[in-house]
């Protein structure tokens, strides 16, 4: 009993020791490579300090977003903060954007996993004297004030549509592996699919939506037994990072390229071999370094009083079709990028 | 003491009178129930019993049904490892990149991949072997240290561009051979000789006494540490293996989802296929058909153009079901006696 209750104790203890380094290592990694407070060109944004928490820190979008961050904050002159949960967690989240509140930042920006239990905490944050804004998802019944938006929903939607009927001829059977049940935007995409098949597309069909959550193999598995119930489906819709290369695989296993096309929203690198082997017709997604980049812009500014409308200022080539939309606070990034087996290997996320 | 004396004389007897049945009642039970659904698929889709389709089906088992003989192993002796999904991680994510970087030969993927799933499952076994504290708090814990560990390796980006090297245990052409996708192939032989080693082998049927009542085993002269790091050291190889099968029927990018919530669809397979999570009893061939069954559902649900959610509902009540009838026969067990 003794010798278990030691292993127990120092069980618990190198647990521990391993949580907090864990914490100190992945916070050291985000900021080391962040500009130096000081080092700037621009007087107005010097000793600022932006701060963003992205839904889930680790996967390679908001990695791409924490560069395109980095990278304002090297040419803009300002401090950019980057820390999220491991898993996403609106709990675990909540915990970050208090000691956000805490450090005393002068913008806050969050991507939240809960819209709805993010809202008190903004209202917080506010009050504290902190500007805060949502990007890449947002929380529209808060205090925010500015929401940086990757692309509008009709824009995704319908560029999915497009891309996979233009494929598939313009018309024929197709099914969609979408990802969480519940995702909202997933949800509103799909909506927007649908709407739009049936109005732009009178020979086209939607003939099942099923779920796979985030698990690549699941969703390959998903679209195998899509394929083989619907014989005469010629195409498959990847709603989100994990099934957009999820489903190009199944094609590609199954020997069917070029009988059966795939479309979906999946980084450049992991969608670059499925593009060139003809499994995957065109992966939509927007330039997530590009939205990173204008949070960090419209983070200064908030903190300048800047005029968000006046994005003269913005020299980035990936941002020249912002749009500001006074009335509902939105940055919008512009119309969703169609990456292609052409263009797929510029990108290095 | 009496009985062992008594026992010696007519040991051939005996030993054929302790041994359960070759099949047992969960099994056919399983196997009616994969025969009505298989069938009724069959008839309700156009598509279901066709090689397109059973043998994918079968790839996507392989890994679950082959960390299920681990498991087995490992709740027999009345333990539990929640741990598995960290070991895929760790195992996956360090061969992908070996795999990237150095371009190795598929053997050498594979020897590697194995090798660090048993030593993150030797670690399992030695603390929950000399440890003594309950497996489910010790595998909790690795299972935290070894996802941190596998995060670490990934290092805040996937791992792109994973060469085809092991596309031999695949979902697709060069991944069978006369229709039988390889990996599978694996599962079973690994099945074969758990079964074997469970049901004839002297140190197997230790395990049963391990789970039935530690002290008694450890009275009887059973080396019940060694025995204990051994299981699941091997739940570890085979999950490192398994991890070599996930690579391959994934994309060509390894993202920081893999394995995740494998452990339970492993710990499913175990408990519909009859092994007792009391420990003392159970059987690797339930298992096996415990993840075809879990599948077969899945797959069904999806072909039937059912919504995705009835998967989660059937799975759960099946996992009731088995869980159910194996306490209602301990009872009756315990009133007999």
């Amino acid at each position: 009993m003794k010798i278990s209750r030691k292993i127990a104790g120092a069980l618990a203890l190198s647990a521990a020791a391993a949580v907090v380094l864990a914490g100190c290592t992945s916070r050291n990694t985000d900021t080391g490579s962040s500009a130096a407070p000081g080092a700037t060109d621009g007087a107005s944004a010097e000793d600022l300090t932006i701060a963003f928490v992205p839904k889930l820190q680790g996967i390679p979008y908001f990695e791409a977003m924490n560069t395109g961050g980095q990278q304002a904050a090297e040419e803009l002159g300002f401090e950019w903060l980057y820390q999220g949960p491991t898993t996403a967690d609106a709990a675990a989240q909540a915990d970050i954007v208090r000691s956000f509140i805490q450090q005393g930042v002068d913008v806050l920006f969050v991507a939240p996993n809960d819209p709805n239990s993010m809202a008190p905490l903004l209202e917080e944050a506010q009050a504290a004297g902190i500007h805060v804004a949502t990007t890449d998802t947002d929380a529209p019944d808060s205090v925010r004030e500015v929401f940086v938006s990757q692309a509008s929903v009709e824009g995704i939607g319908q560029q999915l549509t497009d891309s996979l009927l233009e494929a598939m001829g313009g018309s024929g059977k197709y099914a969609i592996v979408s990802c969480g049940e519940t995702a909202a935007n997933l949800n509103a995409w799909i909506e927007v699919q649908e709407a739009y098949t049936a109005s732009e597309y009178p020979d086209a069909e939607i003939v099942d939506i099923v779920y796979a959550g985030e698990d690549q193999a699941m969703a390959t598995q998903m679209a195998t037994d899509l394929m083989n119930s619907h014989p005469d489906l010629t195409g498959l819709v990847g709603e989100c990072t994990s099934s957009a290369p999820g489903v190009a695989q199944a094609v590609q296993d199954a020997g069917r390229i070029g009988e059966v096309f795939t479309v979906g929203l999946g980084t450049p690198q992991s969608m670059l071999p499925y593009l060139e082997s003809g499994a995957s017709s065109a992966s939509i997604l927007w330039d997530v370094e590009g939205l990173g980049y204008l949070t960090g812009w419209a983070g200064v500014q908030l903190a300048t009083d800047g005029d968000l409308g006046d994005t003269s200022s913005l020299s980035n080539e990936a941002l020249s079709e912002v749009e500001y939309d006074e009335a509902t606070g939105v940055l919008l990034l512009g119309p969703p990028t169609v990456f292609t087996a052409e263009n797929a290997g510029d990108y290095d996320y | 003491m009496t009985t062992a004396t008594e026992a010696r004389a007519p040991q051939a007897v005996s030993m054929r009178r302790i041994l359960p049945p070759i099949v047992t009642g969960q099994e056919v039970v399983l196997l009616v129930v994969l025969a009505v659904l298989w069938v009724l698929l069959g008839i309700f889709t156009p598509a279901f019993l066709t090689p397109g389709s059973i043998g994918p089906l079968l790839v996507q088992v392989a890994p679950i049904a082959l960390i299920g003989v681990g498991m087995t192993f490992v709740i027999i002796t009345a333990g539990i490892d929640v741990s598995v999904a960290g070991m895929i991680m760790v195992s996956a994510v360090v061969t992908a990149r070996v795999l990237v970087s150095y371009d190795v030969p598929a053997i050498v993927a594979v020897a590697l991949a194995i090798v660090i799933g048993a030593a993150l499952g030797a670690l399992n076994g030695i603390l929950i072997a000399y440890g003594r504290v309950h497996p489910i708090i010790i595998t909790f814990g690795t299972a935290n240290v070894f996802t941190w560990l596998g995060l670490r390796v990934f290092d805040s980006s996937t791992v792109n561009g994973i060469p085809s090297t092991l596309e031999f245990f695949g979902r697709g052409a060069a991944g069978s051979t006369l229709g039988v996708p390889h990996s599978f192939a694996i599962a079973v032989l690994a099945v074969a000789v758990a079964w074997w080693f469970l049901r004839y082998a002297k140190s197997g049927r230790n395990l049963y006494a391990i789970g039935g009542n530690q002290n008694a085993a450890r009275l009887a002269g059973i080396k019940v540490q060694p025995r204990l790091v051994w299981v699941y050291l091997i739940t570890g190889a085979l999950a490192g293996l398994a991890a070599c099968m996930i690579i391959a029927t994934g994309t060509s990018t390894l993202d920081q989802s893999v394995g995740s919530g494998k452990e339970l669809q492993v710990i499913a397979a175990v408990v519909i296929g009859g092994t007792s999570i009391l420990g003392g009893r159970g059987s690797v061939v339930g298992t096996l058909l415990g993840a075809i069954l879990v599948q077969t559902v899945v797959s069904g649900v999806t072909q039937l153009g059912w919504p995705t959610q009835l998967g989660f509902l059937f799975v759960g009540i099946f996992i009731l079901i088995a869980v159910g009838t194996d306490i209602i026969r301990e009872r009756a067990r315990r009133a007999r006696a």
